[in-house]
């Protein structure tokens, strides 16, 4: 076992247990630190994938920016403590089935798999993955779709003001 | 120990299977979905969402580097965006909600009143 698949393994474990950690700890900071370990690990893997450009924004966007969105929200709400109790009937029982159901089907679609095979070129070439080949993409093939996330973003942050200026500054109803 | 059909990538004069990536993926895929269902508290439902959208981010990117492909990293980029887009207006939501009540479970949120 080489480096690189001990580093596979030791990401992998470290990204599974900071997913437990996001389901199963009580205090919403704790599951906010564990999604930040899962990014991380995630990033590691992506570093390990060649995929330089897409490891970089995952650190300073990802696991930067969102994440402290996310802190700031915790802190500006304070502790929130969460029901135990299920309204619903059945609903433990019915999220069960839907969830080993969906497991189950993505792990047969994933035996099921045939690979293509990989396009023409040497993916070891330096430019793989790096700020020149993803630039070029997204100006070139993927110039409408980048336009558009720019006003997906616009959009985003003119109804994130409004919705936090509250209701007495919407005017009347 | 081979789970799927073979499809290889060189890493650093390795041999790794592109499958354990895909299975990694599917596992914290899983998991957010069972965030999503079993938590009552809607900020740790919107942490769980992200887990899920990170979680097809790894299999873009695995299947990118196994094709030898950049539009997989491109499709990972646009799908971090569309997630940063959906953190902000998801909050900015619970923030506002949070302002009229205390809330303590989703569940609350069943009538369309303000």
């Amino acid at each position: 076992m080489g480096p690189a698949t001990l580093v596979f393994w030791i990401a992998s474990v470290v990204a599974l247990a900071g997913g437990l950690g996001v389901v199963l700890f009580k205090e919403p900071i704790r599951n906010v630190l564990s999604l930040v370990v899962v990014m991380l690990s995630l990033a590691v893997l992506f570093l390990l994938l060649s995929a330089q450009f897409v490891f970089v924004v995952q650190v300073i966007v990802y696991a930067g920016a969102v994440m402290v969105l996310f802190l700031f929200v915790i802190t500006l709400l304070g502790p929130v403590r969460e029901q135990t109790t299920v309204r619903l009937p059945w609903q433990v029982f019915i999220s069960a089935v839907a969830i080993a159901g969906f497991a189950g089907f993505l792990v047969a679609m994933l035996r099921g798999v045939t690979y293509r095979a990989p396009d023409a070129g040497d993916p070891l070439l330096p430019l793989f993955g790096s700020v020149q080949a993803i630039g070029l993409g997204l100006f070139t093939d993927y110039l409408f779709p980048f336009e558009l996330t720019s006003i997906l973003l616009l959009v985003a942050a003119i109804g994130a003001i409004y919705l936090s200026r509250g209701p007495r500054a919407r005017g009347p109803k | 120990m081979r789970f799927l059909d073979a499809s290889t990538i060189q890493v650093g004069g390795e041999q790794l299977d592109v499958s354990w990536f895909l299975l990694l993926a599917a596992a914290l895929f899983v998991l957010g979905a069972i965030g999503v269902l079993i938590r009552r508290n809607p900020l740790v439902m919107l942490i769980c969402v992200e887990l899920m959208l990170n979680a097809v981010n790894l299999t873009l990117v695995a299947f990118s580097r196994q094709l030898n492909n950049r539009e997989g990293q491109l499709f990972a980029l646009m799908t971090m965006t569309v997630a940063a887009a959906e953190a902000v207006v998801g909050l900015a939501i619970l923030v506002d909600i949070f302002r009229v009540r205390d809330l303590e479970d989703i569940d609350e949120l069943s009538e369309l009143k303000g």
